[in-house]
């Protein structure tokens, strides 16, 4: 299948992006065709703009090249892959970014003729989120794992409820020793291969 | 009371520019003493940089100048007895430049405090006894339960945390503003400058 895996951490060093290379061997390993957007390298802007806020409703939403490429690629894509820190319980500002001013009307979703919301992604068949977190498992849960919400909920909305969902998280990371680490790499890369 | 209101819209003629323009009538009504930022106007850049993520450890209390930028939001935070913050909801929580916001200026040494040998924060925004949300939702009350009131969650369980004990956060929002009439936000608005007058 056709894979998009969206990458938002700012230090290419990191172990964010360790996990984004181990989940695209993984997919490729599985036989899948990958497009990775490393947000931060792309220089993909968080903030919508006023004039983007003005075109939102209108027939041409998208104002940014960038943005048009993302939008192309996720039309394509079977299965949609996030990987990213958890901050302040929620996505980091650039992929919050990335929903605002990529899912737009029209194409994370659509309005039918009674003016109701209908999911406009519906060729996704597989969501999956991977993400590192500095509290733990408890803690996250406590505050309502919100980034996890928005991808698992608000986003399968919009690819539809039968889209199946995967979510692999590393909590107390600033706790975690090496082996653990590396556990949780291997992980990934399994669970990507038998997706 | 001491009230910093955070304003994020890209403009203010819009209904969240009538939404602040009314929670300010509120507050001074109340004879709160306010101060305002207004993200998009100060050109806020809500990218947390390869350079802020390197400096996360670093406690701002002890070296202000490696996030120079951040230090008039930090002496808000720090002045303040009540967070306002006006913004519509996107994607079920608090729009990129907000989310940014709080990325970059809740650092280590302002929000909370990271003990050595421990894994557990310690607040540091104490003086502040009331958190507000106030908001407008494009879709309904019920899809947003469905997607978990993320944006809800984030102020009133994470933020909050960083806040005194004691500290309360307040919800006013407008569910289903994409197909409400002018009548329903006129009486949101109403609410708003209601509510806030009262706290």
């Amino acid at each position: 299948m056709r894979a998009v895996l969206i990458v938002a951490h700012p230090h290419p060093d990191g172990l964010t992006h360790a996990i984004a290379r181990r989940a695209r061997s993984g997919l490729e390993a599985g036989g899948h065709s990958v497009i990775v957007h490393d947000l931060y390298e792309e220089g993909f802007r968080a903030a919508m703009t006023a004039e983007e806020r003005h075109a939102y409703h209108g027939d041409h939403p998208s104002l940014d090249p960038l943005v048009d490429e993302h939008i192309a690629d996720l039309r394509q894509a079977e299965i949609v892959v996030f990987v990213y820190p958890t901050w302040w319980s929620s996505v980091p500002a650039v992929l919050k970014g990335w929903f605002e001013r990529v899912m737009l009307p029209g194409v994370g979703f659509v309005f039918d003729a009674t003016g109701k919301v209908r999911p406009g992604l519906t060729t996704v068949r597989r969501l999956v989120g991977i993400s590192t977190y500095g509290s733990s498992w408890i803690s996250v849960k406590a505050v309502n794992d919100n980034g996890r919400r928005t991808i698992m909920r608000a986003m399968r909305l919009s690819t539809g409820i039968r889209t199946r969902r995967t979510w692999l998280g590393l909590y107390s990371i600033d706790a975690s020793n090496h082996a653990r680490r590396t556990k949780f790499l291997d992980r990934v890369e399994t669970t990507m291969a038998r997706l | 009371m001491t009230a910093y209101v955070v304003y994020c819209h890209p403009t203010q003629e819009s209904f969240m520019g009538a939404v602040l323009a009314r929670t300010l009538a509120g507050l001074a009504a109340a004879g709160h003493e306010v101060r305002l930022t207004d993200l998009y106007a100060e050109g806020f850049r809500p990218e947390l940089s390869r350079d802020d993520r390197e400096a996360h450890l670093v406690d701002h209390r002890r070296e202000p100048d490696r996030r120079p930028e951040i230090g008039p939001y930090v002496e808000n935070l720090q002045w303040c007895t009540m967070l306002v913050v006006v913004y519509p909801t996107w994607w079920s929580g608090q729009p990129a430049m907000l989310k940014g916001w709080f990325d970059r200026v809740l650092v280590r040494g302002v929000a909370w405090d990271h003990p050595d040998g421990t894994t557990r924060l310690t607040p540091l925004l104490r003086n502040i006894r009331h958190v507000v949300g106030v908001t407008s939702h494009g879709s309904s009350k019920w899809i947003n339960a469905i997607e978990g009131e993320t944006g809800k969650r984030t102020l009133s369980r994470s933020i909050r945390a960083m806040c005194s004990r004691r500290c309360r956060t307040h919800w006013i929002a407008l569910y289903t503003i994409d197909r409400s009439t002018a009548h329903q936000r006129q009486r949101f608005l109403e609410r708003v400058e209601q509510r806030i007058s009262r706290l």
